[in-house]
């Protein structure tokens, strides 16, 4: 299984990284995208199984590059690891298309729970 | 018809700022910058509520929030205990010698993500800014400043209105006025 991780922060893709290996998730490959529009590309070109997308990026916000993916067609798998977790966020997510919201900061515990149903 | 006789009572009640010491209080912002440090840095990092003084030295990282309540969520600290947080955020990934990009990323996440949840707790709705890093805006009297050490090592975070100035002369009237 191929993930996508995008975050503006290198230091975040590192931990959420880290946090799928904590989680269990140690045999998929990685691919690391810095920004909404970066994912995008990558989408197109890796394929990946599973996209793990911040929300406040610049060029393209995550949010932005879910909707550009759908109103493109594709379905890849899509969830948001941001670090605004509230109600009127998740629903703006929910409703976009996104399977998850995991707000940060997060454990591995709140990765298997979000992701074990998603993750094969 | 009703006569109706615009006091501007109420719309001045509804058109005064909201302070962020009525919206958030020290125990709030502690707690989730301390659930930040459990899961970022470590399950055995504490943030201990006592002031310390900040180095000469000292950075800061922060994220803007704009929506009813608009300001800033400002972490500042000294720079070789910014480096050690952000040695801590990389773990086996940090190089021997981080650079100045390392630094700022890992403060502006730490900022983002306190930031973050700060933003959860304020009326909204309202929008988060991207991370910044550099020397701190300049705090009004709309603060609220929560002084902590962390491995013994000072560091503070401030929530913190853009509208400090206007705010100072609302609640001192007096300070605009020529004296007698």
């Amino acid at each position: 299984m191929k993930i996508l991780v995008a975050d503006d922060s290198r230091v975040m893709r590192q931990i959420v990284i880290r946090t799928l290996r904590q989680a269990g998730y140690d045999d998929h490959d990685i691919v690391e995208a810095e920004d909404g529009a970066d994912a995008l590309a990558k989408v197109s070109s890796e394929q990946p199984d599973l996209v793990l997308s911040d929300w406040n990026m610049p060029n393209m916000t995550g949010i932005e590059c879910l909707e550009a993916l759908r109103a493109s067609g594709s379905a890849v798998p899509f969830g948001f690891v941001t670090s605004e977790g509230s109600a009127e966020m998740r629903e703006k997510a929910a409703n976009a298309g996104a399977l998850f919201l995991i707000a940060k900061p997060f454990t591995e515990d709140t990765f298997k729970e979000h992701l074990d149903g998603v993750i094969a | 018809m009703t006569d109706f006789q615009d006091t501007g009572e109420r719309r001045r009640t509804s058109d005064a700022p909201l302070l962020i010491t009525e919206l958030i209080d020290e125990e709030t912002v502690q707690s989730i910058a301390q659930e930040a440090w459990s899961a970022l840095i470590g399950d055995d990092e504490f943030l201990v509520p006592l002031p310390g003084g900040l180095p000469e030295d000292a950075v800061s990282s922060w994220v803007e929030v704009v929506g009813p309540w608009t300001g800033a969520v400002v972490l500042t600290c000294g720079r070789a205990t910014a480096e050690e947080l952000s040695r801590c955020l990389l773990a086996e990934h940090a190089p021997p010698v981080l650079d100045a990009e390392d630094v700022a990323d890992g403060m502006g996440e730490l900022a983002n993500v306190v930031g973050g949840n700060v933003k959860a707790v304020l009326p909204g709705p309202s929008v988060l800014g991207l991370p910044e890093v550099g020397a701190a805006p300049e705090a009004g009297v709309d603060a609220l400043r929560v002084d902590l050490l962390w491995r013994g090592q000072s560091l503070t975070i401030t929530v913190q209105g853009s509208a400090g100035a206007l705010t100072d002369q609302q609640n001192n009237p007096q300070k605009n006025e020529v004296p007698l």
